[in-house]
């Protein structure tokens, strides 16, 4: 994971996790899972939404409730990161934990340089959001700890084999 | 060392290093859990044959479909109870009320103790001097297997509070009174220590409000210090004191200090559709409403329906409102068949329903509709969180629920 191209969609300050996957489309069956994406925000924004795409924030991104139902919603949708202000911690760990990247900016007002539906890269190499026109933003480079969870595919995979390991 | 509580409980925690770590890797004491998010990590667990650390350590309960309204939550709510019943959950308490309560409820939620929950209200632990927070099912499940997890090292807030709580006035004002100083984010990532120095000093329930919605500011932990309150509560619970309490050392490495003057507090109201978005109730023109909900682990403990019996005794409801009261256990639902708030507050025209999360989360009995105005004792009043996306919820005390269903209104002279 060198990097990843998508279009942007552009949010507020505390978007929380309730309007991200409101709680009447809980429910253990994806394509339920999937479809409740916003859905009361804006209904037809799940179906316009495409592989890799970037979500970008203000501050305070996914607070409120620890339900992984809106990150199960966001993988399923193939959302490929998330860039925001900054993040609600449970949020956080939660799209960490299932290897979903969230990225901060460097410079909080550099949010302003983005418009919805124009083309970014997110370069893992050197943190950085790059568009078409070459403008460069720069990122917040992601912790050790956060970076070994990423590698390993996940948080479960740094399971011990055996609880005796534990 | 100039350690804050949740320094010194993180690093008593701690299994590798000092403790001074960006993340830690440490030791849990408890570990709370519910129908709706276990569910989320059943078939990972048993797919990959995992055991759990320690069964005496763990609550379950099945709170947010209690019982289930749909078949698809009757099938998720029967699945859990099977994992729970083959895991030998020794806390597995069914019907019995929502987690968090439970959680306080249970001699595992001790001052000092580091306990984990597959919810953000656990929180609320902290009312007894414990950092306890709340996690996702990913976190949980490591958790539940290794009896471990990791953390980062809150930066901490202490809280100070000063003067005399107003009769009008309860922990619910004191929380939305803090979540209109400080904002959705004003603790994110941090530990909000509270010290009571009131007088006289903030109740056991008044606690347990406020460590709640700690969370609503972003907070990690949301911590008491340990007292006498602390100690006559776990008392009563335990039939013993807590040994060593762990209390912040005098000259801790606070972020700041915040000081709250209790005696200038009036009743407080958050409107849609932030928590953060409070005002004092007073500065409020009258507002139409059509529910009243008196519940949720913030609220629904006995002085909360104890406040709304003596604000609704011998009266009754204004007849375009349907008060909902739902106690936030079974056994506080006992107390109060016992004191007789039951009989006057059923009476008056409210209904109770069973110990659960009800209609807080928008799952069950009791969610709005498109032209329904709410007055709630619950923590989040997020746009579509109660039910429809239209639907307009503001949060309050328990006392303020009840003069607002009395009235049929939100009103600035409520307490006039």
């Amino acid at each position: 994971m060198n990097s990843i191209q998508g279009s942007v969609w552009l949010f507020g300050d505390n978007l929380n996790t309730d309007v991200i996957h409101p709680p009447n489309c809980y429910s253990l069956d994806p394509v339920v899972v999937k479809q409740g994406l916003f859905s009361k925000l804006d209904a037809t924004l799940q179906s316009r939404l495409k592989p890799g795409d970037i979500l970008v924030g203000g501050k305070n991104f996914g607070c409120g409730s620890s339900r992984e139902t809106s990150i199960r919603s966001l993988l399923l949708n193939e959302i490929g990161a998330i860039v925001a202000v900054d993040f609600a911690r449970i949020f956080f760990r939660n799209a960490t934990n299932n290897g979903l990247p969230c990225l901060q900016f460097a410079n909080a007002e550099d949010k302003q340089k983005l418009a919805e539906g124009e083309t970014w890269t997110i370069s893992f190499d050197d943190w950085t959001l790059t568009g078409k026109t070459g403008l460069t933003i720069p990122l917040v480079p992601a912790g050790s700890f956060v970076r070994k969870i990423w590698s390993e595919g996940g948080l479960l995979n740094l399971l011990p084999a055996s609880a005796e390991d534990a | 060392m100039r350690e804050t509580l949740s320094d010194k409980v993180i690093r008593s925690h701690a299994l590798n290093g000092t403790g001074q770590e960006d993340y830690v890797h440490a030791r849990i004491d408890a570990l709370l859990g519910h129908d709706a998010t276990i569910a989320l990590l059943i078939n990972e667990f048993e797919r990959r044959q995992l055991s759990i650390w320690d069964k005496s350590k763990v609550i379950f309960t099945n709170d947010h479909f209690s019982p289930a309204a749909s078949i698809e939550r009757a099938d998720i709510s029967a699945n859990f109870l099977r994992f729970s019943r083959n895991q030998k959950i020794d806390h597995l308490l069914v019907d019995k009320g929502i987690c968090h309560q439970l959680l306080v409820e249970n001699s595992l939620c001790q001052p000092g103790s580091l306990i984990v929950g597959a919810d953000s209200h656990t929180i609320m632990g902290g009312g007894l001097g414990a950092c306890a927070t709340g996690m996702g099912s990913t976190d949980i499940l490591f958790a539940l297997a290794t009896g471990t997890t990791w953390l980062r090292k809150p930066k901490t807030i202490r809280v100070i509070f000063h003067g005399s709580l107003p009769e009008t006035c309860s922990g619910r004002d004191i929380i939305l009174e803090l979540l209109r100083l400080l904002g959705e984010d004003g603790a994110q990532y941090r530990c909000l220590e509270f010290h009571d120095h009131a007088q006289p000093k903030l109740s056991q329930d008044d606690r347990f409000a406020i460590a709640n919605m700690a969370v609503e500011i972003g907070a990690k932990f949301g911590v008491f210090v340990p007292d006498e309150i602390t100690l006559a509560y776990c008392h009563a619970r335990d039939q013993q004191t807590p040994g060593n309490l762990v209390l912040p050392d005098a000259d801790a490495d606070y972020e700041y200090t915040l000081e709250l003057d209790l005696s200038e507090l009036s009743p407080r109201i958050a409107k849609p559709w932030s928590p953060a978005n409070v005002v004092a109730l007073s500065e409020l023109d009258s507002i139409p409403i059509s529910t009243a909900f008196l519940g949720s682990c913030s609220s629904g403990r006995i002085e909360d329906i104890q406040e709304a019996a003596e604000e609704l005794e011998g009266k009754t409801i204004h007849p375009d409102v349907r008060l909902i009261i739902i106690p936030a256990s079974i056994n506080i639902f006992k107390q109060a068949l016992d004191k007789g708030y039951v009989k006057i507050l059923t009476e008056a025209g409210a209904i109770f329903n069973q110990s659960s999360c009800g209609p807080c989360g928008g799952i069950d009995k009791g969610v709005l509709g498109s032209t329904d105005v709410c007055i709630s004792t619950s923590n989040r009043n997020f746009r579509g969180r109660m039910g429809h996306w239209d639907s307009r919820t503001y949060l309050a005390s328990a006392r303020t629920v009840a003069r607002a269903a009395l009235k049929g209104c939100i009103s600035g002279d409520l307490y006039s």
